[in-house]
């Protein structure tokens, strides 16, 4: 498969300039692209891409930072697409670019391509003294209007290029603490400033103590009031921090309202919703849903099971920051948000200003993978800074900012009924999906979903969010198989009333749906007497799917499983259009009910695989955080505050958890390239369901499996 | 508020004197009055393990204690790691497996390995998760680091062999 699909990214942006300009001064490459690095290292993979393409060293291409009026609007880094999207856009620029620096070659120096040598760039006539670079071809006119080619082959020509070496600059800068994040900014005259946050979400200030803010004013701390939205501004950091805590126990709030603490599984049940019907492919309608379908007792068998994830967090290890400048009517802004052009937009909206009037640059965060405080701490700093004209202020979160104030993964619930044939077989298979919503990044509401937005303008109005139809879109994302049922009844629920405020987090609604559809298949193939590998097999038709399991069979058949411990497994396609992923886990249990995660195994198909390591730490990141999401997270609230306010009240996964992990890559070479991100956190999950209820003989359908969780079930 | 104080500090071998609020936790110092920004800040509760450093060789975190407690210790950061330009041991098998993602957490958990291997060459399993308790990833980089430091044990493991022979 030589052809390459170029992507959504090139139709807007399809002049080579766009992706690949070329730096005389230092004879490097520029790259540009609209994703962001997140932590999984896409620069770099980028990077390998132009330089495989270009026949170039590495270490001549430079990825340029992302930088609103510069960079290419590509969206959100979000959905698994960074290197389907940015990277196949480069991919076809490069090959471009080659093709069409041959052949002016060529031309220019009428020579036969037998006369041509090129080496890092550089094109030189054998037997000549002519030369000519990648850099002085894009000196002329032509090249800015230069477009790229869709679907083309790369001339077959071999380039001396050295060998390339796949060092990560950016490691290296991390292990010696040089990497700068946006926590890391330093400006001369620079403030630091904090939020003072209400008690919950419904609150609003009534007073504040004056003869505080002028005593804190003496000491060079300034106050900004507007609404309820309460900031502390000042040189010293520490003396910062600590302001916000002197004010703290002088504000008096006026209580909106509780949070409601009804359980929140009957709520997602029960609650105001919209109900749309969602077919093969992905789509969500607004259609009369089908009653379930009845089968005979006596030759069919029917199932139906629950499966339930509470609300979890992004819990960056490094709180949401963001720093602004305003000066001469216009903002800088440097931000970590994973869309800075959406963001933007809905900052122009809050502040009532012109886009232009606005530069956003991408700065590294901590690792977050969702929609985290960022780009609440964004306009934030921009808010502020309008008070201090001229004046970096550099807006740090607290940790208990980051816990109790970012929009959570919502908890979700499904319904699940399986009927099967007395073969063996899914002849029916309805499955009902309910959450809030996963789509509140700021660009999708513009300033009402930019947390502070509420505050300053003191306006507590909750509108209903309108459900999403476009394939695999957040609750429904992976609801539709990739299983070869024939006969489905698929529903998305989109429940309104809900406590917490909610958004993207890894995977979205993928992460509940494969749960429940990987452990349910477990339980049918239980009832069929088939081995669940065996009978996923049964109902797949995909080469590829079937494949990524008989490889994962193969790798986890290659040691002997422990008398005291038991596998599980789980398998997924990513939205049935990125990676195709399985996953084997073996686990035992201790005396007192906690999970021991002992070895896993990953295969995974991501397309063609541009860079191992990349992938790798995808994979295993993917599996980690979603064993800590199955094992041990859940957002506690009462009906005053989000409880979850720390890593003690919050625990996540540690060292003392981490299995041995096994990743095998299926590398299909010319394929398009298939995102990795997002794909383990589901059959992860439900790896270690089926796992647990091997080692047990008691399924847990709800997460997570804490020890609590697993004694109370147990003893149930 | 808190007075200012005179404070001297030895940080990665240099000494600095410094004009402190009494009651400012080492990172503030570290991070803001002498700009060594490797040394991250995650919590302020001595919970997650990012703000690792060393004091006389040991992890130690730095969010919650005041700088003038450090007075006559040698504190090193993750910018003191590297001698002669030269990377540690723990820092090439960092890079040789890749062990880390968004990096923020990276530089405690480093520290916190860094000071193992100061108090034990051939560390056990035990010796590793002990370590490295205080020190929370959300990228899930954990296997990685784990490689990265299997790799250190068995480089040093053959040293100790080659010694025994020479």
């Amino acid at each position: 498969m030589n052809e390459l699909s170029t992507g959504p990214s090139i139709k807007v942006y399809n002049l080579l300039s766009n992706w690949i300009s070329f730096n005389n001064n230092n004879n490097k490459i520029k790259i540009f692209s609209g994703k962001v690095d997140i932590g999984q290292h896409i620069s770099m993979t980028l990077s390998i891409i132009a330089s495989r393409e270009l026949d170039i060293d590495i270490d001549k291409v430079e990825v340029v930072n992302l930088i609103t009026g510069k960079s290419p609007d590509e969206g959100f880094t979000a959905g698994s697409l960074s290197v389907s999207h940015s990277g196949t856009a480069l991919k076809a620029a490069s090959i471009t670019f080659r093709n069409l620096f041959i052949e002016y070659v060529l031309s220019k120096f009428n020579v036969e391509i037998d006369n041509l040598n090129i080496e890092n760039g550089i094109a030189k006539i054998s037997g000549t003294n002519h030369f000519f670079s990648y850099w002085d071809f894009a000196k002329l006119d032509t090249y800015k209007n230069i477009k790229i080619t869709e679907f083309i082959p790369k001339r077959n020509f071999d380039i001396n290029s050295k060998k390339k070496s796949n060092t990560n600059k950016t490691i290296r800068e991390i292990i010696t603490g040089k990497y700068e994040f946006i926590h890391d900014l330093n400006f001369p005259n620079m403030l630091h400033a904090r939020i003072l946050r209400p008690p919950n979400y419904l609150s609003k200030l009534k007073s504040i103590d004056n003869q505080l803010i002028s005593k804190l004013k003496n000491e060079n701390i300034k106050v900004l009031v507007i609404g309820s939205f309460i900031a502390a501004i000042g040189v010293d950091e520490y003396k910062v921090i600590q302001s916000i805590n002197r004010l703290r126990s002088s504000c008096i709030w006026e209580s909106l309202g509780d949070i409601k603490t009804t359980n929140i599984f009957d709520m997602l049940a029960n609650n105001k919703k919209d109900t749309l019907l969602v077919k093969a492919g992905g789509e969500a309608f607004h259609e009369n849903i089908p009653n379930k379908q009845i089968f005979d007792n006596k030759q069919f068998v029917t199932l139906n099971s629950e499966y339930k994830k509470p609300y979890i967090m992004h819990g960056s290890i490094g709180p949401s920051a963001a720093c602004s400048i305003f000066e001469n009517n216009r903002f800088k802004i440097f931000t970590h948000s994973q869309g800075i052009y959406q963001t933007r937009s809905a900052i122009c909206e809050a502040l009532n200003v012109k886009e232009q009037d606005i530069e956003m640059s991408f700065m590294p965060g901590a690792g977050c993978y969702g929609h985290n405080g960022a780009d609440d701490a964004a306009f934030e700093a921009a808010k502020i800074s309008i008070s201090f004209p001229g004046k970096y202020i550099l807006l740090k979160w607290t940790r208990e900012d980051e816990n109790c104030w970012e929009p959570y993964g919502s908890a979700a619930l499904s319904k699940i009924t399986g009927t099967l044939d007395l073969k063996g077989n899914i002849v029916y298979w309805s499955h009902e999906t309910f959450a809030d919503t996963f789509m509140t990044r700021p660009s999708n509401g513009g300033a009402v979903n930019l947390l502070s937005f509420k505050y300053i303008e003191n306006s507590f109005i909750k509108k209903n969010h309108i459900p999403r139809t476009a394939p695999h879109m957040g609750i429904h994302r992976n609801l539709d198989p990739l299983y070869n049922f024939k006969n489905t009844r698929l529903v998305k629920n989109l429940v309104h009333d809900l406590p917490l405020r909610t958004s993207a987090l890894r995977g979205l609604g993928a992460f509940g749906n494969v749960f429940a559809i990987e452990c349910f298949m477990n339980e049918l193939a239980e009832i069929a007497n088939i081995d669940p590998l065996i009978f996923r097999l049964n109902h797949l038709d995909d080469i590829r799917a079937k494949e990524v399991l008989l490889d994962l069979k193969k790798q986890m058949d290659k040691s002997i499983l422990d008398t005291s411990h038991a596998r599980g497994i789980g398998f997924a396609r990513y939205k049935n259009s990125a990676a195709y992923c399985a996953v084997g886990i073996e686990i035992s249990i201790s005396d007192d009910a906690e999970i021991k995660l002992i070895n896993s195994w990953i295969t995974v198909d991501a397309g063609e695989i541009v860079y191992p390591a990349g992938v790798t730490s995808q994979l295993e990141g993917g599996l980690i955080q979603g064993a800590s999401w199955t094992i041990y997270e859940q957002v506690e609230y009462d009906t005053k505050s989000i409880l979850s306010k720390d890593w003690d009240e919050y625990k996540i996964i540690g060292f003392d958890n981490i299995p041995n992990i096994n990743v095998s890559m299926i590398d299909r070479k010319g394929y398009p390239f298939l995102g990795v991100g997002e794909v383990v956190a589901g059959p992860i999950s439900a790896a270690i369901g089926n796992a647990l209820y091997n080692l047990i003989g008691v399924r847990l359908k709800t997460l997570p499996y804490t020890k609590v969780n697993i004694k109370s079930e147990i003893l149930n | 508020m808190s007075n200012e104080v005179k404070c001297k500090l030895k940080i990665n071998g240099l000494v600095y004197n410094l004009s402190i609020p009494s009651d400012t936790p080492l990172i503030f110092v570290i991070r803001n009055n002498l700009n060594l920004k490797g040394t991250k800040l995650g919590c302020g509760l001595e919970q997650c393990g990012s703000c690792t450093l060393l004091v006389d060789g040991k992890k130690t975190l730095s969010c919650n204690q005041n700088a003038i407690d450090f007075e006559g210790k040698e504190i090193t950061t993750i910018e003191g790691l590297e001698v002669n330009n030269k990377y540690s041991l723990l820092q090439e098998a960092f890079i040789e497996f890749n062990s880390a993602q968004c990096g923020y957490c990276s530089s405690g958990i480093i520290m916190s390995l860094t000071s193992l291997f100061n108090e034990k060459n051939i560390p056990t399993e035990n010796d590793i998760v002990k370590s490295l308790e205080n020190n929370l990833c959300r990228c899930g980089s954990h296997h990685s680091v784990l490689k990265a430091v299997e790799k250190v044990i068995s480089i040093l493991s053959n040293e100790k062999v080659e010694n025994q022979y020479e």
